[in-house]
């Protein structure tokens, strides 16, 4: 085994992280926005805002990340208008493309995840709150709001976790993150198992991190599913000492 | 006697189904009134009608001489008129659900002072003094930092009565209260009830039990398809049965 070779390509590898995060901080940030507002759409009593949010999920939950990624980085970028548009300096970075795509696309499927727990909020604890004469307003950020987001983060932190492998997909529009650094060390080396084994283990560590925040946050939101709080209990001077 | 709460005339259709044909009631201060019928007869819908968890397609709430303002809408049926006022009305209505429907997320003594701080605006520190006091009074005070999934039926329902009591309200409005309870739980929430009114709390309480209806009540009122189909004192009603309906009802009890 060839220590030298190993390390030098997990600190090179290392070097490139801090863009896999910044790529993966943004996309779930921004995209748990654009959830937040698709899912408002989505709720409304409405004849048009529900369909546009249901043909937003139609279409990019229902086509490759990476075609999204080739669309807005080569598609958008050969549209004439575009060129000629403000938004010009945003979309001829691979950077801003790949955090467009990838914040799009989580949307879709996060703002899916939002809606099916809000609907899951049981409607008794709802109108108990209605009938201590809440508002709509204070019934949704006092009831509403805090018993679905416990209910959402589950299968939110698994989207969460994707979303720091989608990041690889970066690698394929000329970015440089923790994929795109060990295919160019794999070209240089030809040595594509140690360098794709060190590339895996990084993003398992990072996972790992991400998947105990996540499951501390849940456990502090939920003390409600833990079993009975114990009483206070003076402890026995033995246990003590 | 001053009137705590007058409704009149309550109407209630849903789809083709016509639920309450014009129901009144008037309580006075520190009336406790059962509201008994077999299912089906409107009691529940008619008991949040008061509150407008269900809107009257017509009829008027008075709380404390105060007529909730109520608008009629283009296919003739009413809606409140102003939101803001309907819902400082229902602050002052404390309402027991028969699934208790205490906030899962919350632990005992925030589900209690959660509306008073939130909605009324109290003082938070003073609030907790006092929901603390009511928990005392329940018989739950240790279980204030407990969850509602930690506590047993008849503690939940208990738990769901201070909360209503916290909001300091004019009327307490029961819908079923044990019906969702083990029958040897249901004493531990009749007791609290009834120590309710003895304090002279005004109260309509829609339920089953017979015991509480005739003992504790100071009239009963009884609901036949959408109908009051008799009502009066309980010690007249249940020992001379105005009507048929109901001395068949008793009887199946």
């Amino acid at each position: 085994m060839d220590v030298d070779f190993l390390s030098s390509t997990f600190f090179r590898l290392m070097a490139a992280l801090p863009l896999t995060l910044a790529l993966w901080a943004l996309a779930v940030f921004f995209g748990g926005l654009l959830a937040l507002g698709i899912t408002f759409l989505r709720t409304r009593k409405d004849a048009v805002l529900p369909r546009i949010a249901k043909a937003y999920v139609f279409v990019f939950r229902g086509t490759p990340l990476l075609v999204q990624l080739y669309l807005i980085y080569y598609g958008l970028g050969s549209v004439k208008w575009i060129q000629q548009s403000y938004l010009w300096p945003f979309l001829r970075e691979p950077f801003y493309c790949a955090v467009l795509a990838l914040s799009m696309n989580t949307a879709a499927y996060a703002s899916e995840i939002f809606r099916g727990s809000l609907a899951a909020v049981p409607y008794g604890q709802v109108e108990a709150g209605i009938a201590c004469g809440m508002s709509r307003f204070t019934a949704f950020r006092r009831i509403i709001f805090p018993i679905a987001l416990r209910q959402a983060l589950p299968a939110y932190s698994t989207e969460i976790i994707l979303m720091t492998k989608a990041t690889a997909l970066a690698s394929l529009v000329t970015l440089f993150e923790v994929t795109g650094v060990a295919q160019k060390i794999k070209n240089d080396s030809y040595r594509a198992l140690e360098v794709y084994l060190v590339a895996g283990l990084i993003y398992l560590v990072l996972n790992f991190i991400i998947a105990r925040g996540i499951a501390a946050l849940e456990y502090y939101l939920s003390p409600h599913l833990r079993s009975t709080p114990r009483a206070y209990r003076i402890p026995d001077p033995s246990e003590v000492l | 006697m001053t009137t705590a709460l007058n409704v009149k005339d309550i109407r209630k259709t849903f789809g083709s189904n016509e639920v309450l044909k014009g129901i009144s009631l008037t309580a006075n201060q520190g009336d406790v009134i059962s509201i008994l019928g077999s299912s089906g007869s409107g009691k529940s819908t008619f008991l949040r009608c008061i509150n407008l968890l269900e809107t009257p397609d017509s009829g008027e709430v008075t709380v404390s001489g105060e007529t909730i303002l109520m608008r009629k809408r283009s296919n003739g049926l009413s809606e409140p008129a102003d939101i803001k006022q309907v819902e400082r009305i229902r602050a002052s209505l404390g309402m027991v659900f028969q699934s208790f429907n205490l906030w899962s997320h919350l632990t005992i003594l925030e589900n209690l002072i959660e509306a008073p701080v939130h909605v009324q605006k109290r003082n938070r520190a003073e609030v907790i003094l006092e929901a603390e006091a009511l928990l005392e009074r329940v018989g739950i005070a240790d279980k204030r930092n407990f969850y509602p999934s930690h506590l047993s039926g008849g503690q939940q329902q208990r738990a769901a009565i201070a909360r209503a009591l916290c909001m300091r309200p004019k009327v307490m409005l029961f819908d079923e209260p044990t019906s969702a309870l083990d029958p040897e739980l249901v004493g531990e929430v009749l007791r609290v009830m009834r120590s309710l009114a003895e304090e002279g709390r005004t109260m309509l309480v829609v339920t089953h039990e017979m015991a509480f209806a005739r003992d504790v009540s100071s009239r009963v009122m009884f609901l036949h398809k959408g109908l009051v189909d008799c009502e009066g004192p309980p010690s007249e009603l249940f020992s001379n049965p105005k009507s048929d309906r109901f001395r068949q009802f008793i009887s199946g009890h």
